[in-house]
């Protein structure tokens, strides 16, 4: 006998007419309008990223050095609001507004991101082996992270800028760790705490699942088991996260820039540059609330795509 | 250790499992209590033999069955299966040992991982031990999901949540399948499905037993069910073995007062015979400070001085039929007749 | 015992409980689920009522149809639900909950997830008491112990303080019965409330609401998948399949005189415990249909072993056997007509054939 699978056995989609369909009509593919949130944020978000990109070669974008000058002809302080002159107006030293929030988004984004994939990458991993292997893998890292949780996060961020660059000073094979990188990593291991954090609850429940016990049970290595099947299970949490830090990171930058912990002189960022002219906000709005107004919309639209993405993510919701 | 016992382990060189005084504990908290979810039991399992181990829930039955698997490793006991003792394996022998067993669990879609291709789930078996080449790997895995009634072209692209529950048990046997191991065990495998469903799975797994020459350990808390798909029964109570039996012989014959508890408590859809039945008031004490003597003694109608000191060893009754009790329901034979 | 929180209106003449060509539709992207379609029975005072069917035929849904529990986006309400002479099918969130708790009270499958883990039991019992019944908490926690007492739990003024993980699943299920009973519900709606406890604790459960239900001349609503649960524990017994009706009778009439195939398959696949070990189940082949896009004529029939032409492509009404009007069902060819008993000599046949053959193999 080939088979022993007789009527009463019938497997259930042999018998029943497959009345769900196994894939979704095509008809249900059609192109919707996914709301206005999500399309302004990646509008702004590719914009921002296209200019900063291709600024050196866009003409309408001046160089952030260039001196715009005045009324009078020669260049002063302050001296043009938003208008055609300068798009975003002029700032303390005659610079063009609009110019250095553009050139500033390539640090602020370079910073934030990086400082993201960091933390992620380090904080993911610490988070997933302490959740996994418990003992005393996870009382090794759970004490580093609530070290960093525990200390003031502006005060180790100063201390970590201010050790890295001495290190990178007197360490010839540090040579490529400029004060840009350097903020990326401080700020990266802020990020990686909460990361950590979060990653490992996740874990110490997921690792409790069956499926999980199942993947054991047929012999899969440690590594085996926590990338491929406990990892997936992660990312919904992690981006989620990640993308709210992004944001959080992204204004770091600018408070560290704040306090005189900003990258090299000369180049922008929009920390900085709220930095520089917040003191003459009564007088010229423009070169303050600009770059504010650019960090609040960044933020704003990584927290939507990150919201959108986590949702996308959710397998209850993709389903329907 | 009384209350144990081993008169009804056999001596057959076809013995494919044997486990002995398996002592299963976790720490509560750091209060330095313990809970014994399993205390000292025996029990064996011949090559193509279906085991049945019932119980309520906090009996030790789930845990004797991961104790098996070492997932988590026994707190002592011996376990002996295919001629190794796995108590004793290193990390990675142990690992080559479970592909010779398998688990199937009772949440058929918690056993799933979520984020994965359902035939990407049923082919990792084969991608850990890296078995065959590719083309022999997706042969071997279609084979099978059809075997357990499952659409290979749609196992290719969903995931487990488009599965209805019964469809998951059935990918789960698929998965537990592939490495052809000796011992499946089933940890409550139908407890979360509909009757209808319910059916269809153990008829499958009565088919698959018989195709692929496989032996089973069948977990479950409801004594019909493990009694139609079982050859022998142990009924646990509270990390100790009552009774092991046949299960016809079980049935017709219960030696223990918990296995006619068991056996009175499964509704019967029959509206003349239910209203006679009377079920037993009260629920399992704590594993944590189990009663001394008969861990059955507060709950057992026919409890005597003697149940409350000593533990009752288990002995013969019948052809293949033990209990452990001190006021057995069958007149226990002459351990010399046996 | 509890006279205090008896709800006084109990001698109404008349059916407690009218359903009228009840429909439930949910609209998803996928089109509309047809998940409870045209539904009419009655319910007497102080019956228990078996509603079974396996998932997805709707009977949970029905159940949460009559007691208003179901989202209101999405949801299409159609036909009428009468509660003690008023219409209730159509009232909102608002005006239901009046009728919650004092008239209908509602138990679920899982009782460690309806129970809030950070509230002690006393608490969560006493506290709709002295909401709905504007008792003092003095009061309320009395009643509450007596609550517990009624339900069967021991050291009833101990457990009052405790928190639900510190019980087992069996006694959280009982501290659910008694705050659905607290209010004194003229009905009381258990969805699947043994499905998740042992067989042991299923039987004590079973009994409890049982006996409560007598005590308090309250109805019961006991929605199942298993026929073993509901044939003890009931008066009447309604099957469902694809959102349908497809038998309704007494109890005893049910189990002595099956008519719809589908509640003799139903009963079929349960293991029987006198049957030796080992004996092949029969089970249903194929799954519940598609409640978007169900089957044209009698919704069972692709998964029925007598189906024929006709019942592909006609739907079979709702309607009484010979012998007692009481007994409803909808089937063309039903359990024990002779075109039935015709069809089941021919599989007979046939299988008998199919053995000899592979046995000659």
């Amino acid at each position: 006998m080939t088979t022993t699978i007789d009527a009463t056995t019938a497997p259930e989609d042999a018998a029943a007419p497959l009345p769900a369909a196994p894939t979704p009509p095509a008809k249900k593919r059609k192109l919707k309008w996914p709301g206005f949130g999500i399309v302004f944020a990646v509008g702004f978000l590719g914009s921002l990223t296209f200019l900063a990109i291709f600024a050196d070669y866009l003409s309408f974008i001046p160089y952030p050095d260039a001196k715009i000058p005045g009324p009078d002809g020669r260049p002063g302080r302050y001296e043009w609001g938003p208008g055609t002159a300068a798009w975003f107006g002029t700032d303390g030293v005659s610079g063009d507004v609009f110019s250095k929030v553009i050139y500033g988004a390539r640090t602020s984004l370079q910073v934030g991101i990086f400082a993201t994939v960091f933390g992620i990458l380090v904080g993911g991993f610490l988070g997933v082996i302490a959740g996994y292997f418990r003992g005393w893998v996870d009382r090794i890292v759970m004490i580093i992270t609530d070290c960093l949780l525990a200390l003031p996060a502006l005060l180790l961020a100063i201390i970590l800028v201010d050790r890295l660059s001495d290190l990178a000073e007197d360490a010839s094979w540090l040579g490529w760790l400029s004060r840009k990188w350097t903020i990326v990593i401080t700020l990266g291991i802020l990020a990686t705490a909460p990361l950590a954090r979060i990653v490992r609850a996740q874990t110490l429940s997921l690792r409790e699942r069956e499926f999980v016990l199942a993947a054991r049970s047929l012999g899969a290595k440690p590594g085996r088991v926590m990338f491929r099947e406990i990892l997936p299970n992660l990312i919904p949490a992690i981006l989620t996260v990640g993308f709210t830090g992004l944001s959080i990171l992204i204004a770091a930058e600018g408070a560290l820039a704040f306090l005189g912990l900003g990258v090299e002189v000369g180049t922008p960022t929009w920390g900085k540059l709220i930095d520089e002219n917040r003191n003459k906000i009564d007088e010229a709005w423009w070169a303050t609330i600009f770059p504010c107004l650019m960090l609040f919309l960044t933020v704003l639209s990584f927290n939507i795509i990150g919201d959108r993405l986590s949702r996308r993510f959710d397998i209850r919701q993709a389903g329907v | 250790m009384a209350g144990t016992g081993k008169a009804h382990l056999r001596d057959s060189p076809d013995v494919l499992l044997r486990i002995e005084d398996l002592v299963v504990e976790f720490p509560v908290g750091r209060t330095g209590l313990k809970v014994n979810a399993v205390s000292g039991i025996s029990l064996d399992v011949l090559r193509g033999e279906t085991l049945g181990l019932v119980g309520e829930s906090g009996c030790g039955k789930s845990t004797t069955g991961r104790a098996i698997m070492q997932l988590p490793r026994p707190t002592s006991g011996s376990v002996v299966f295919e001629g190794s003792e796995l108590t004793r394996l290193t990390g990675d022998e142990m690992r080559e040992a479970r592909t010779r067993m398998q688990m199937i669990f009772q949440d058929p879609i918690s056993s799933l991982n979520p984020r994965r291709k359902v035939r990407q789930i049923v082919m990792e078996p084969l991608n850990i031990w890296k078995r065959g080449t590719d083309a022999e790997r997706s042969q071997k895995v279609d084979s099978i999901l059809e075997e357990v009634g499952i659409d290979p072209t749609r196992a290719a692209e969903s995931q487990p949540h488009q599965f209805s529950g019964g469809q998951c048990q059935r990918i789960s046997i698929a998965r537990s399948l592939v490495l052809d191991p000796s011992l499946i065990i089933c940890d409550e495998p139908v407890s979360a499905l509909d009757v209808s469903v319910q059916a269809q799975v153990l008829n499958l797994l009565e088919d698959l037993k018989a195709e692929y020459g496989l032996t089973l350990i069948f977990i479950a808390h409801d004594l019909a069910v493990v009694k139609n798909i079982s050859d022998r029964v142990a009924v646990m109570y509270l990390g100790k073995i009552c009774e092991v039996a046949p299960s016809d012989v079980l049935y017709e014959n219960p030696a223990h007062h918990y296995t006619s508890v068991l056996l009175n408590s499964i509704p019967v859809p029959d509206p003349e015979v239910a209203v006679t039945k009377t079920a037993i008031e009260g629920e399992p004490p704590s594993p944590v400070l189990p009663p001394p003597g008969c861990r059955f003694n507060p709950r057992c109608p026919a409890a005597q001085d003697i149940c409350r000191t000593e533990e009752p060893q288990l002995r013969a009754v019948g052809d293949g039929h033990f209990v452990a009790c001190h006021f057995p329901t069958v007149t226990p034979v002459e351990l010399s007749t046996r | 015992m509890s006279d205090l929180i008896q709800a006084s209106s109990r001698d109404i003449d008349g059916p407690l409980l009218v359903l009228k060509d009840v429909t439930t539709h949910f609209k998803t992207p996928r089109g509309l689920v047809r998940a409870v379609d045209g539904v009419s029975f009655t319910l007497d005072r102080g019956k228990a009522l078996g509603i079974v069917g396996e998932s997805g035929s709707g009977k949970t849904i029905l159940s949460r149809s009559i007691m208003g529990l179901l989202p209101p986006r999405g949801t299409v309400r159609g036909g009428s639900i009468t509660f003690e002479g008023r219409e209730i099918g159509n009232l909102g969130r608002k005006e239901m909950r009046s009728v919650w708790g004092k008239e209908m009270a509602m138990i679920f499958q899982d009782p460690m997830t309806s129970l809030n883990p950070v509230m002690k039991i006393g608490r969560q019992i006493a506290e709709p008491l002295q909401i709905h019944l504007g008792m003092t908490k003095q009061n309320a926690w009395a009643t509450a112990e007596r609550l517990l007492q009624d339900v069967r739990i021991p050291e009833a003024k101990r457990r009052l303080e405790q928190y639900p993980h510190e019980m087992s699943g069996g006694m959280r299920q009982r501290v659910m019965i008694a705050i659905a009973l607290a209010c004194g519900p003229t009905a009381l709606f258990a969805d699947e409330p043994t499905t998740a406890l042992d067989v042991t604790v299923q039987a004590q459960i079973l009994d409890l609401l049982g006996e409560q239900r007598r005590d308090r001349n309250m109805s019961l609503v006991l929605v199942t998948h298993d026929l073993g649960v509901v044939a003890g524990h009931t008066d009447e017994i309604a099957v469902m399949y694809g959102g349908k009706l497809v038998e309704k009778a007494t109890t005893k009439g049910l189990f002595a005189n099956m008519k719809m195939p589908y509640t003799e398959a139903l009963l079929n696949s349960i293991p029987r415990l006198e049957d030796r070990s080992h004996t092949r189940l029969s089970a249903i082949a194929g799954r519940p249909p598609d409640l978007v896009n169900p089957p044209k004529g009698c919704r069972f029939a692709p998964r029925c072993p007598y189906a024929q032409p006709k019942c592909q492509n006609e739907e079979p009404p709702l309607v009484p056997t010979a012998e007692d009007p009481n007994h409803l069902y909808a089937c063309w060819y039903p359990v024990g007509s002779p075109e039935n008993t015709e069809i089941k000599v021919r599989i007979a046949a046939s299988k008998s054939e199919f053995a000899a053959a592979a046995g000659g193999n």
